[in-house]
């Protein structure tokens, strides 16, 4: 059979990158295909690169790659309309190599990533959107694209087309697809000066913030973030789709909300929006993940729902590199063997299961459910505040409550049962235990 | 679609693509613009970004023009492109639209526009059609069609809204006037034609012609070098409110026009004296009666 | 504190880079939104690209799209949002995301 390429990886984010960059070191012929002018140009995301899964991919990744601040702050923050709860941590030890979160625009990160694929080898086609797969029967030989004479075929196509896969799907890998494991971010990019952030933020070089929210969103399951760039710093919120979809607050409002929160105010004063931005998140974990391979195809990515939205841990991007990275070295084996059906392919389900990429969705699989559950979202945040309020708030003559007694009377005001907060407890201690 | 395009759609469905060779040769011209750059708003100054670097609207549409009479006529398209060496990428995907050659003229991106011109009349010699965009989006002064059509010594129609080919080596072109006119043009070889970019939109490059291998090599020819430099920017200033006209003063003898300028000897009302040391309160109300007196303050 | 001052949402859209493609990749159909009671895609939108009308149905603009996929997630009639990728190299483009 004459193919154009060996493999064809569609999307050329982090996950279509990294899986086009095993494939050419292994010395297939690959074309990576991207939508975008350039690499990047799609892609948004709620502010950290957790870099560690560079490191046997690009050596020394953080002496080349476009990074803009190293986060050595990291807040989580549980908020009410008025009050505001942060446990604040600070480390000089991820403001030096080999580093742990940065924060980066995703068009320089995504492009900086992809020049690592083309210098490897591989052929990347900009401005191309692949409108569909070529089968074979059951088995995915190429794919069309939306151009003239636009068809390739390949041994493997490794779907990494993002949140939406229209590849993926296609190939019957999704089951029904529900909407209330995917949320919306909106995002913007605040134009302050490097000054500024730095004293606001309290921070120095390219020492970096990064604050998590909870209880901002105007009671949609969600959270909030706020992190810094060099000179911008970018403000969102995360929004389930169907509770967004019941009520009637538009998401730049709920924004503003949270811009205007006393805690968040102070921060982003004076400052000239730079750019407004929004993309669907998939935080279903493994309770909607597609099947991730099938003949002659691969998901890996935001495409397979690698995306990790577990409170106070939020990650993608990393998933999205180990994975794309895992597909294109379980590819480039099934090649060498000379089958690539689902079968040949399925080296890659065993890649994940033996890295944090699995194991990590498995071990928080029941966390996704209780982040978003109404207790945690916003009666736990009003407890922790007014519990927080109460104890520092000094009412001589009258005698200090004791902790307990305030603790049990919030609860009962925010109306959660002992018996809820013991079974959450249990829920969150065998998920993040 | 106007009376003119009508027709060429069904010449060209009658004679259809199977022209066979006319010998003629057309040139594309285009210039690596930032397409959307940023202007500061209090010091007019200007920000560029590489990644939004590309072609104009109407510089597309002048390759599609290029195309279409080169199908017509069964002549061979060049893409000429004035840039710098990081838009190879974007010229090859230009080129890979149709053209036979892609020529990259090394010029960086704010050259002037008689450099520009001066450069692409000679890359562009051989050609006896060139087509442009009708102005570029960052210098804009829509001066090099009609500088290279004046150093080649060939016919010049610009700011075209329609182009539609005529036998071998003629065009038919319609064009933009005041009031709503338009004017009405038959153009021959050799010849610069101008394009808006509503004229046409570029066709999509097929796949095939996107793939490493397959499309052509950029080759890169230097500038031409000007004898006489041509405008330099020396330095840039903020911006100055113009200077008011007042009339000249009367009088015959400098005397009079001195006394005039300066209203020495004119009646004036003495100015008013109070003593802070007596009566600070006193004087604070004497100024500001005195400032609502000449406007200043709002008396209530 | 000074007032925090939002800018208007047409000011904050114009902040965006959309290279607007000819072909519209967003279609209604607007005999099934004058049946649908919710209308999720109005309020759910990040770029309000959805406008009820007078008659129950939906107005649709395409140019400003984040092509995020809000508008058919949160869809509950079946079909009436066809949602696809714009074509290459059109569409929105990011620069501080």
């Amino acid at each position: 059979m004459s193919v154009d390429y060996d493999a064809i990886v569609v999307g050329a984010g982090p996950a279509g990158s990294a899986a086009a960059i095993a494939l050419a070191r292994s010395g297939r012929s690959v074309a990576l295909i991207e939508r975008g002018p350039f690499p990047g140009s799609k892609n948004m995301y709620g502010g950290v690169v957790y870099g560690r899964i560079l490191d046997g991919i690009v050596p020394n990744w953080w002496e080349e790659a476009p990074i803009q601040r190293w986060v050595t702050r990291r807040a989580t923050m549980m908020m009410t309309d008025t009050q505001a709860l942060t446990v604040d941590f600070r480390t000089a030890a991820w403001g030096a190599p080999p580093y742990n979160g940065a924060t980066a625009y995703r068009p320089d990160f995504d492009q900086w990533l992809a020049t690592h694929a083309t210098a490897a080898g591989a052929e990347l086609i900009c401005s191309t959107t692949v409108t569909g797969v070529l089968r074979d029967g059951n088995r995915v030989v190429g794919v069309r694209t939306d151009r003239p004479d636009g068809e390739l075929t390949a041994r493997t196509v490794i779907a990494c087309d993002g949140v939406n896969s229209f590849v993926a799907k296609e190939a019957g890998l999704y089951g029904e697809v529900e909407a209330h494991h995917y949320t919306v971010g909106v995002k913007e990019t605040i134009r302050l000066g490097r000054d500024v952030i730095d004293q606001r933020f309290g921070l120095r070089g390219l020492d970096g913030a990064d604050f998590e929210i909870v209880g901002c969103t105007n009671g949609i399951p969600g959270g909030g973030f706020l992190y810094t760039n060099l000179d911008t710093v970018a403000v969102g919120v995360v929004l389930e789709l169907p509770s967004l979809a019941k009520q009637d607050r538009r998401p730049e409002q709920i924004l503003a909300g949270l811009k205007s929160h006393p805690a968040i105010a102070p921060f982003l004063e004076g400052g000239e929006i730079g750019e407004y931005s929004a993309h669907v998140i998939p935080e279903g974990g493994l309770a909607m993940m597609p099947e991730l391979v099938g003949d002659g195809l691969l998901v890996a990515g935001d495409a397979a729902a690698m995306c990790l939205a577990a409170g106070i841990w939020l990650e993608g991007v990393n998933f999205a590199i180990a994975s794309g990275h895992a597909a294109g070295l379980a590819t480039a084996d099934a090649l060498r063997r000379g089958d690539t059906s689902a079968a040949g392919l399925s080296g890659y389900r065993r890649r994940l299961e033996t890295t944090f990429v699995l194991a990590d969705h498995r071990k928080l699989a029941g966390a996704p459910e209780l982040m978003m559950s109404p207790r945690m979202q916003r009666a736990y945040p009003q407890v922790a505040c007014n519990t927080a309020e109460r104890l520092f708030t000094v009412e001589n003559p009258r005698p200090k409550t004791g902790l307990n007694a305030i603790v049990r009377s919030e609860l009962k005001a925010a109306g959660v049962k002992v018996a809820d907060l013991g079974r959450d407890a249990l829920r969150g201690l065998r998920s993040f235990g | 679609m106007t009376a003119a395009e009508g027709s060429a759609a069904s010449r060209s469905g009658a004679r259809g693509s199977g022209a066979s060779g006319s010998g003629l040769r057309i040139a594309a011209c285009a210039k690596w613009v930032d397409l959307r750059p940023g202007v500061d708003a209090l010091t007019g100054r200007v920000s560029t970004d590489e990644r939004r670097f590309g072609f104009s609207a109407a510089d597309a549409a002048a390759l599609e023009v290029a195309l279409r009479l080169g199908s017509e006529w069964g002549a061979e398209v060049d893409v000429v492109v004035a840039a710098p060496a990081p838009a190879e990428g974007a010229i090859r995907s230009l080129a890979a639209a149709g053209a036979s050659r892609a020529i990259r003229v090394d010029l960086p991106s704010g050259a002037s526009s008689k450099q520009v011109a001066a450069s692409l009349a000679a890359a562009t010699a051989d050609a006896d059609v060139v087509v442009c965009g009708d102005y570029s989006l960052d210098v804009g002064s829509g001066s090099v069609p009609a500088s290279i059509a004046h150093r080649r010594g060939a016919a010049q129609a610009l700011g075209l809204i329609s182009v539609t080919p005529e036998s071998p080596g003629v065009v038919r072109a319609v064009r933009r006037l005041d009031g709503g006119r338009r004017e009405h043009l038959r153009v021959r070889t050799p010849a610069v034609l101008s394009v808006e970019g509503s004229v046409a939109t570029l066709r999509r490059a097929p796949l095939r012609s996107l793939r490493a291998g397959h499309a052509p090599a950029v080759e890169v020819i230097d500038p031409v070098g000007l004898a006489v430099a041509s405008v330099r920017l020396d330095r840039t200033e903020p911006v100055r409110p113009r200077a008011r006209a007042l009339p000249g003063p009367n009088g015959s003898a400098a005397f009079d026009r001195v006394v005039e300028l300066t209203g020495a000897l004119v009646a004036r009302t003495p100015p008013r004296r109070v003593d802070a040391a007596d009566d600070a309160d006193a004087a604070a109300d004497a100024i500001i009666e005195q400032l609502a007196a000449w406007g200043y303050l709002d008396p209530s | 504190m000074s007032e925090y001052q939002e800018i208007g949402f047409e000011q904050r859209m114009a902040l965006v880079d959309f290279r607007v493609s000819e072909r519209a990749h967003i279609t209604v159909d607007g005999d099934a939104c004058r049946g649908c009671t919710t209308q999720g895609c109005v309020v759910a939108c990040p770029a309000n690209l959805f406008v009820p009308t007078s008659d129950g149905g939906i107005l649709f603009n395409y140019e400003q799209c984040f092509e995020c996929g809000t508008c058919y997630l949160v869809c509950n009639t079946e079909g009436a949002i066809t949602w696809t990728y714009p074509e290459g190299g059109h569409g929105v483009v990011f620069a501080l995301s």
